[in-house]
């Protein structure tokens, strides 16, 4: 497919997307590294904290795309700030944000695995996580039903808001259906604050901002490609209805 | 807004009484799932009494699924949104006057299954007052939640599987702290559940809330 | 190194690659489908593209109906 020469404005969103998935990729290898070669071994987990590098930042993520999403849900419903980039904007944050948060839950499980004993336990944190990746997933199915545009639009943004105004109340009634049990002595699962220090402390937070990072560049291209389809259903629309007026002028 | 309501709930009401679909078919429906429970979890009534409350909570909520779609269904088959649209009704009113009617029905239905889950299960009733609260305040925020989500599936021909989809995971919550309610009550200390009660009502006047302001919108779309 | 940490790295580093090589196939397959040339279209990418310089090659009639209207009312 041959491209004519782009003008200069065209170019620059492409260029910052390709900047920004480099120093994400940049970031992240660098979190790799350090978070398995160069940072040392914890006191009392061992090698294990070295996956404390990547499952709080999937777990950022998680709930900043759910931010993200809910904001932008919101954002369209009012009539003042309405605009199709917000849907758009909506339903790639929930995609991206139901990958993290998946990650968040499969990283924790393997994190807990060795450290608590069980493949699952009924943390809040993790618990809350869990109901939130139902939660995304039944948003996405809800996008997911036919219709024109500003209806899906409108139909998915309530349904956001009443899923996610959920999650705060989730987090705070299994916190405190927790807080009622004992907590396991030796590692409590409520505790996801270890002692960071020094290089670990940085590599932490290189974990987060990298991650943080790929999410926006995620984001970026699932939202061009939300684009993109709705160019299509448009344009499929649009020659269908040529062919209906063709036919009519000719029958 | 209020007497739109009451219009909405006394017609699903004596849809209701007329037809028995609530009798004959959701409520052997939720004593099916108590039976089922118990096979799967008994015969030991050590283990199934201090699950009580639970089990009975969770067939509720798998009850309220139905009667949601129940309650969409009685408007005349695939029409029933324009039905609704058209009354020139307040659609706030169409809200709670919808709402309202499944609550009563579930309350119905938590009578039921109380009597059952004493008899399978022997648990042993107490607390009546906090009992009694919690099946409130906890039916009110499935039927808001539930009719809500409920406008939003009918008429589409995936309705049967978003429903309980986009439902069930919303109303965690309320299966929690009911659940947490009725075992505070059930074990003879339902000072305890005091807590539970208020997140019960919380969650209930957010989600009317939310109704109130929402159906409307939905009840255009599609 | 410890197998679970191995593990988990993969498992995450693993999942964002091929969701991000999926998500880029499926933008160009798009674009292929639609015509359309690399870079984004329309007003609503933040700030940076211009519609008016005029050398986009539009395709199809659908092309124009694409661009964020606004405030939709």
């Amino acid at each position: 497919m041959s491209t004519p020469p782009r003008t200069q404005p065209q170019d620059r969103p492409d260029l910052a997307l390709r900047v920004l998935g480099m120093t994400a990729l940049v970031g992240v290898v660098a979190t790799v590294w350090l978070g398995l070669f160069v940072t040392p071994p914890d006191e009392f987990m061992g090698n294990l904290v070295r996956l404390l590098y990547v499952h709080p930042p999937m777990a950022w993520v998680a709930f900043l795309a759910y931010g993200v999403a809910s904001l932008a849900s919101l954002l369209y419903l009012w009539p003042r700030t309405r605009a199709e980039h917000f849907d758009r904007l909506a339903g790639a944050s929930a995609e991206v944000g139901v990958v993290f948060t998946g990650l968040t839950l499969v990283s924790g499980s393997i994190w807990g695995r060795p450290t608590w004993g069980a493949w699952w336990v009924w943390d809040p944190l993790l618990t809350t996580t869990a109901l939130l990746f139902v939660l995304y997933l039944g948003y996405l199915a809800l996008r997911r039903v036919p219709g024109e545009f500003h209806v899906r639009a409108r139909r998915s943004a309530i349904g956001a808001l009443i899923a996610f105004v959920d999650v705060p109340i989730v987090y705070f009634s299994v916190e405190w259906w927790r807080s009622l049990h004992q907590a396991p002595t030796v590692l409590n699962p409520t505790t996801h604050k270890t002692y960071v220090h020094g290089s670990m402390a940085w590599t932490l937070l290189l974990g987060f901002v990298s991650f943080t990072l790929v999410y926006i560049w995620l984001m970026a291209h699932r939202y061009r490609l939300e684009k993109l389809h709705d160019l299509e259903e448009t344009q499929g629309l649009e020659a269908a209805l040529e062919e209906r007026r063709a036919e009519a002028v000719a029958g | 807004m209020l007497r739109d309501a009451a219009l909405v709930a006394g017609k699903d009401l004596r849809i209701e009484i007329r037809s028995r679909v609530g009798l004959n078919q959701i409520g052997p429906f939720a004593v099916a799932v108590l039976l089922l429970f118990g096979l799967a979890l008994g015969p030991d009534r050590q283990v199934l009494a201090p699950a009580s409350a639970g089990l009975f909570w969770v067939a509720v909520l798998l009850s309220t699924v139905l009667a949601v779609q129940r309650s969409y269904a009685i408007e005349s088959a695939d029409a029933a949104r324009d039905g609704l649209r058209l009354s020139g009704l307040d659609p706030a009113g169409i809200f709670l006057g919808k709402a309202g009617a499944v609550v009563v029905q579930l309350l119905v239905l938590e009578a039921v299954l109380t009597v059952g889950v004493a008899l399978l299960y022997g648990a042993h009733l107490s607390g009546a007052l906090v009992l009694v609260a919690a099946c409130v305040a906890g039916s009110l925020g499935l039927g808001a939640v539930g009719t809500l989500y409920g406008v939003v599936a009918s008429g589409l021909r995936v309705r049967e599987t978003l429903l309980p989809l986009l439902f069930l995971p919303v109303v965690a919550p309320v299966l929690l702290a009911a659940t947490k309610a009725w075992d505070e009550a059930l074990a003879g200390t339902p000072g305890r559940a005091g807590g539970w009660l208020d997140v019960l009502v919380v969650f209930a006047v957010l989600y009317v809330a939310i109704g109130i302001v929402a159906f409307g919108p939905l009840l255009e779309d599609g | 190194m410890n197998a679970y940490v191995e593990a988990g790295y993969v498992v995450v580093l693993g999942t964002l690659s091929i969701y991000g090589s999926t998500l880029v196939a499926r933008e160009r397959a798009a674009r292929r489908r639609l015509g359309v040339p690399a870079g984004p279209q329309g007003r609503d990418v933040p700030g940076k593209a211009q519609q008016e310089s005029g050398d986009v090659p539009v395709p199809g009639p659908g092309g124009s109906e694409e661009h964020d209207r606004g405030p939709v009312p």
